[in-house]
């Protein structure tokens, strides 16, 4: 049996939780919350690439003895793995799509949606706790990477100007796929893949976060397809995994932006 | 038909150029100069509206993005397969290929930006280079190439650079002291992928990446030297980065 860590079905956690889903995969739901930093800790599932600690803050799929991390490939594990859940075109064109979006939304959408999310949700949950603790568990984390990124939500470093660039840059990867959903029904093709629970697991949060950006008017094709992936009865499913009442809100610090500026 | 479109055999463009080669896939290849700008020009924006490199055209297809650019190939063409079957290495070719690609070859590129490709283009007229930069599609290329060309990297990004290439260099010795290959058992899209940004390492980090230090990178690099569609790749090379590999040819 499959087992999945998982916190709140939003982000990274919502998309193997989709996946699973609609490939009908029986699993056991493990939860967790990442303010614990639980996920830090040695009875948590771990292997070779996950002790570099450069991606603690996501889902973790536990199969047999393997221990699986990263989201998107998560999801290409499960689609490889149950190959009649056809989420994954059958032309190697289509397949490109679908990998190109991934390895685009993780690089352009993801960073920036994380960070609009840290912002205005992370960093009031985390006032919540005890500030001293907080603090010194977060400087023993290792490496830098990792100590960065969560020193930078209870830091304040999320001032106003940052934000202002981080909600333009994000234009582009919307542009880019309320374009692509202008010639395609789904980003791959003419059917629901991967590419399309990843990237409604990344664009899902933007009408709260940048109602600039993604809305009705600015974007009718992006909200006609996360409604559209919205009623689905495997993200219905998945979503009923949430033990607060606004799963939306949940967000861990993700991967970063790019370094070159 | 197919075109290939790309510039030196390493980084991005020589990920396609090894997987064709070792597919034994024939295509008729477009050289372009990344030094003179040749991937802004409007005949290549028509190919690639991003002018990035590399750009594979596959009939009416247009695909540009390197990595799923390999799996592609593999997919689309007879040959020997370079992915393995089994679902779990082939997660760990793509966690690799995502981490040579988003956190190694960014460092090892600002540091090889700085010392190489900014200092080739930097003599030039400075309107010269402006009207360079203007002509670049993406905003995150034109940062890039302005911080290139007037050296404008920071200390402290360089030391970040520095310290993450040595990061990641202690990761890929420990990974290869533990597998063979990238992915496990068998050769496969990720070596090819580490050996574009790695084939370079015992030159630019001589004191991390050598045969005392990291033995198992450097013979790795050489296994991958030694394939004769790495030789034929690198002979499409026409600067002097085709010297640096020859760094890995076994003494004696």
């Amino acid at each position: 049996m499959l087992e999945l860590y998982h916190s709140e079905p939003n982000l990274y956690f919502l998309k193997p939780l989709v996946a699973l889903e609609e490939a009908r995969v029986p699993f056991t739901s493990r939860y967790f919350d990442p303010a614990s930093f639980e996920q830090y800790s040695p009875r948590f599932p771990q292997n070779t690439e996950s002790l570099l600690n450069l991606e603690r803050e996501g889902p973790v799929l536990v199969d047999g003895g393997t221990v699986l991390t990263s989201s998107f490939f998560i999801l290409e594990y499960i689609v490889e793995a149950n190959p009649a859940a056809n989420l994954l075109p059958a032309d190697p064109l289509g397949r490109y799509r679908a990998r190109a979006w991934g390895q685009f939304n993780a690089l352009q959408l993801a960073p920036g949606v994380c960070a609009l999310g840290c912002a205005r949700y992370l960093a009031a949950a985390l006032k919540a706790l005890d500030q001293a603790q907080l603090r010194a568990r977060i400087e023993r984390l290792e490496p830098k990477e990792r100590r960065a990124a969560w020193a930078a939500v209870i830091d304040g470093s999320y001032d106003e100007p940052l934000l202002a660039k981080i909600r333009e840059r994000l234009g582009v990867p919307v542009k880019r796929i309320e374009s692509a959903l202008a010639e395609r029904r789904w980003l791959a093709g003419e059917t629901y893949s991967i590419a399309d629970i990843d990237a409604f697991a990344l664009l899902a949060p933007l009408p709260d976060l940048a109602p600039e950006l993604v809305s009705e008017r600015v974007t009718p094709r992006i909200t006609e397809f996360l409604r559209a992936v919205r009623a689905r009865p495997a993200v219905e499913k998945a979503l009923a995994h949430a033990r607060t009442p606004n799963p939306q809100r949940a967000f861990v610090p993700g991967a970063e932006p790019s370094r070159w500026g | 038909m197919l075109t290939l479109y790309h510039w030196e055999p390493n980084a991005n463009s020589g990920k396609p150029m090894l997987a064709l080669a070792e597919k034994g896939v024939p295509y008729e290849s477009h050289y372009l100069d990344l030094l003179n700008f040749d991937q802004h020009k409007p005949d290549y924006l028509r190919i690639n509206p991003d002018g990035t490199i590399p750009a594979l055209v596959h009939g009416d297809r247009v695909l540009v993005e390197s990595t799923p650019m390999m799996e592609y190939i593999d997919e689309a063409f007879e040959g020997p397969p370079l992915r393995p079957a089994d679902p779990k290495a082939r997660w760990r070719m793509r966690w690799w290929m995502r981490f040579f690609d988003a956190y190694f070859a960014p460092s090892l590129s600002m540091i090889g930006w700085s010392v190489f490709v900014g200092p080739a283009v930097r003599h030039r007229d400075r309107r010269e280079l402006e009207g360079a930069i203007e002509r670049i599609p993406l905003e995150s290329r034109r940062i890039a190439w302005r911080k290139a060309m007037f050296n404008e990297f920071s200390a402290e990004e360089l030391t970040e650079s520095r310290r993450r290439a040595a990061f990641g260099t202690d990761a890929l010795e420990k990974h290869l002291s533990e597998h063979e290959w990238i992915a496990g058992e068998s050769y496969s899209l990720g070596d090819i992928n580490g050996f574009n940004l790695g084939y370079a390492l015992p030159l630019s980090q001589p004191d991390r990446c050598n045969d005392q230090r990291t033995p198992h990178i450097m013979e790795w690099l050489r296994r991958i030297y030694e394939r004769p569609a790495t030789k034929a790749t690198w002979a499409k090379g026409r600067t002097q980065m085709v010297e640096r590999v020859k760094l890995l040819e076994r003494k004696g």
